[in-house]
This record gives C-alpha cells, sequence and structure tokens, in this order.
C-alpha cells in the first residue's frame, strides 16, 4: 500500500479501512490474575458474546493481535514480559489495562513487587476500571476503542503521529480523569 | 410429609463392621511418642517441645542438628513434607498499618519474643512435615544465628525442600548451606532486599501513608453523618 506508506489516504479509503479494522479486532488475552478469569467469562461466554461486536478473542501468537488485554496484576518481574509482548505486536497496535491491577497497582498500591499500573511500561488505548470489572464494563471498552480506531487518521498512525495522541487522550471507561 | 427411612437402601452393609475396624484417632500418647522418637535418635540436639494433646506438636532443635532432625523424622514416617519457611521475629519498626494516621502512634514493644518452643534469635527456620499413614503432622523449627544466617539444606533430605529454600532465601536472606542452587524464586533477579523482614520498608507507605479506612460510607437507607460533625471522617 504505497499511499499508506506516504502518509496519504483518501478519506474515503480511510474511511473503508477503518471501518474494517474496527470490525476485526483480534485480541490477545494477557491474563495474569482474577481479571483473566472475569475477562475469559466476558470473551468466552455466549452471554457476553464478544464476537458480535467483531472481536476475535483467539490469535495464535501476539505478531496476529491487533489489541492485547492486559488483565490482572502485572508484577515488576511480569514487566518485560509484557514490554516484549507489545514489541512483538505488528502496527497498529490498541491496549486495554482491565481492572485496578493493571491500571494503577490497585490494592497492592504499597507492595515492594506489583507495578503500579502497566502504563508504565506501554501505552495504553482504554482504562478499565473495577475489580474487578463487569464484562460490560469491558465489552464497553472494546465499543468506545472500535468507536476511535473508526476516527482515525491512519496516515497519522502510521507517520507515528496518531500514537502520541492516544497516549495524551487515553479512554476511561466511565468516565473519570487519567493522572 | 414424613419419610420411611426404612423404605431407602443403606449406603453399605453396616452389619460387617466390627469395633477392630476403627482405627484410633491419633490423641496424646500418638505425639508424646513422636517426641520420644525423635529425642532418642537426635538426643541433645531437642531442644524444646510442645504437645497439644489431640491438636499439634512442635519441636525446637539446635541449629546443629535441623538437617538432622528432618532426617530422623523422615525415616519415622513423616514422609510428607509440607512446607518449608522462616519467621522473622522482630517487631516491626514501621507499626502494622493503624487505621487512623492520625491517631498517635501506639507503644510498641521492641524486644524480640519467640512463639512456642521459644528462641534466642532473630530468625527461625521452621518447616511442617505430614505422616500420612498415622495422620499427624509435626512443626519444627530452628534458630537461625544472628550473626551469620546460614543453615543446613534439606535437599538431600526431600527434594521438594528446593524452592522453598530458595524463596525463603530471598524472602528472608538466610542461606541454606548445601543447597545447590539459591537463584531467586520469585523476586527479579536485580531486586535488593528481602521483603519479609519486618525491616524491610514499603517505599509506596513512606511516599504516601496509609489513608486509614476511607470507604466509610453510610448503608442505603441510613442518614449520612459523617459530614454534619463537621470534619469529615
Amino acid at each position: 500500500m504505497g499511499l499508506v506508506d506516504k502518509g496519504r489516504m483518501p478519506k474515503p479509503l480511510t474511511s473503508l479501512f477503518n471501518l474494517g479494522r474496527s470490525y476485526s479486532l483480534w485480541v490477545y488475552q494477557w491474563g495474569l490474575a482474577c481479571c483473566a478469569i472475569e475477562m475469559g467469562a466476558a470473551f468466552g461466554s455466549p452471554r457476553y458474546d464478544v464476537m458480535r461486536l467483531g472481536v476475535i478473542p483467539l490469535p495464535a501468537s501476539p505478531r496476529q493481535a491487533d489489541l492485547v488485554v492486559i488483565s490482572g496484576t502485572v508484577t515488576d518481574k511480569m514487566a518485560p514480559a509484557i514490554l516484549r509482548l507489545y514489541e512483538q505486536m505488528p502496527e497498529p497496535k490498541y491496549v486495554i489495562s482491565m481492572g485496578s491491577c493493571a491500571n494503577c497497582g490497585g490494592p497492592y498500591w504499597d507492595s515492594y513487587s506489583v507495578t503500579k499500573g502497566v502504563d508504565q511500561i506501554i501505552p495504553v488505548d482504554v482504562y478499565v476500571p473495577g475489580c474487578p470489572p463487569r464484562p460490560e464494563a469491558l465489552l464497553e471498552g472494546v465499543v468506545l476503542l472500535q468507536q476511535r480506531i473508526k476516527n482515525e487518521d491512519m496516515g497519522a498512525r502510521w507517520r507515528g503521529e496518531g500514537h502520541k495522541a492516544i497516549v495524551r487522550d487515553p479512554i476511561v471507561v466511565g468516565g473519570g480523569p487519567v493522572e | 410429609m414424613t419419610r420411611s427411612w426404612s423404605a431407602v437402601a443403606p449406603l453399605s452393609d453396616t452389619t460387617a463392621t466390627t469395633e477392630t475396624d476403627v482405627p484410633a484417632l491419633p490423641g496424646d500418647g500418638l505425639r508424646e511418642g513422636i517426641v520420644a522418637q525423635l529425642r532418642s535418635d537426635i538426643g541433645a540436639g531437642l531442644v524444646d517441645t510442645l504437645v497439644k494433646p489431640g491438636v499439634d506438636v512442635w519441636a525446637r532443635v539446635a541449629t546443629e542438628s535441623w538437617r538432622d532432625a528432618g532426617l530422623a523424622l523422615r525415616e519415622s514416617g513423616f514422609h510428607y513434607f509440607c512446607f518449608l519457611s522462616a519467621i522473622d521475629w522482630l517487631p516491626s519498626p514501621f507499626g502494622r498499618g493503624e487505621d487512623d494516621p492520625s491517631a498517635p502512634p501506639p507503644e510498641r514493644r521492641t524486644e524480640i519474643v519467640q512463639g512456642y518452643t521459644g528462641g534466642s534469635t532473630r530468625f527461625q527456620v521452621f518447616a511442617r512435615l505430614t505422616d500420612i499413614q498415622r495422620h499427624v503432622g509435626i512443626t519444627i523449627k530452628a534458630d537461625v544465628p544472628d550473626d551469620e544466617q546460614v543453615v543446613d539444606s534439606w535437599t538431600s533430605v526431600f527434594a521438594g525442600a528446593d524452592w522453598h529454600e530458595r524463596e525463603t532465601h530471598e524472602m528472608f536472606g538466610i542461606s541454606f548451606r548445601g543447597h545447590p542452587d539459591l537463584r531467586n524464586m520469585y523476586l527479579p533477579t536485580d531486586f535488593e532486599g528481602h521483603p519479609l523482614r519486618k525491616d524491610f520498608p514499603l517505599l509506596a507507605r513512606i511516599v504516601k501513608p496509609w489513608p486509614g479506612i476511607v470507604d466509610v460510607e453510610p448503608l442505603p437507607g441510613e442518614p449520612e453523618e459523617a459530614d454534619t460533625e463537621g470534619n469529615g471522617e
């Protein structure tokens, strides 16, 4: 796609691509603690069927994934592995931080071993608060991310400009400020 | 509605059960016998014991008899190794994280008081063994010398002690003589300090003190009393 490489995309083509990208999100499930069970219930169960949103929670490898859900307690020992996971994912890539632990350390705010938020390692697009979040909250995070993808400027993203914008302005499910 | 129990078939044939089939419950005599056996095996290495009849038994052995005690217990039927860890008896210099940070700190004791079967050092290693034939367990302890925190390794007695000793090494800084590989188990390789020592500071709490109980809120239907006093909580 020479047009994308040059960062010049006709608007209709951008809309078409964004529509396709937003409804074929391959989600890598990075479950680290009890939120992993909740993520499995939200993504795998027929009650909260996530495939109807165009989300495919079954990539075989981070290299196939568009989106990773970091759900659970991130420890300092796990942090390098998460960074490697993120670097293995192809651009454009998105991160959902699920649960209080991945957002900010949660109840382990004073622990000697817990990283105080996965956003200290990798940029986060969507914060889903809760301990654990309801499945509806996680799915709302996915939907909000899809809306953002639909309005994204692919050319800017390709040039690396959109990425900075996302770091400055992450989505918080349910509202609220991000410090 | 009443139910006729005679109509229900018995789950098993109860007529075949005789009194000799019921095993005797492990009791006082059993645990006294364990202590006597251990004393005859390691002699003066057994420092102190405590038997709570029908409950449990504790034994403290000398530091140099730590491995011999494990070996003797294994030979006398304690084949199941539950776990091995350590205790830091130093009272925490940081307090206990009181609920109200504005209250004056309570008086804290500073002298070291050991638990059951006593002791004379700050650190003690302890292990839990179980005899799965006799359905009885024993907690065995040993002092860790204050000047050089080293005890003998149990890896040659119970292979499963390997990882427990690695964890004890990283968490308490206690070394195990004869352990094949005392790398860190859970902590990152370059971690400094021993987190389960009582004098290990939690930096987050020093930077931001424990806020106390902050999520006190009235139950639905109850009047809100927090703001009427004028000073929040």
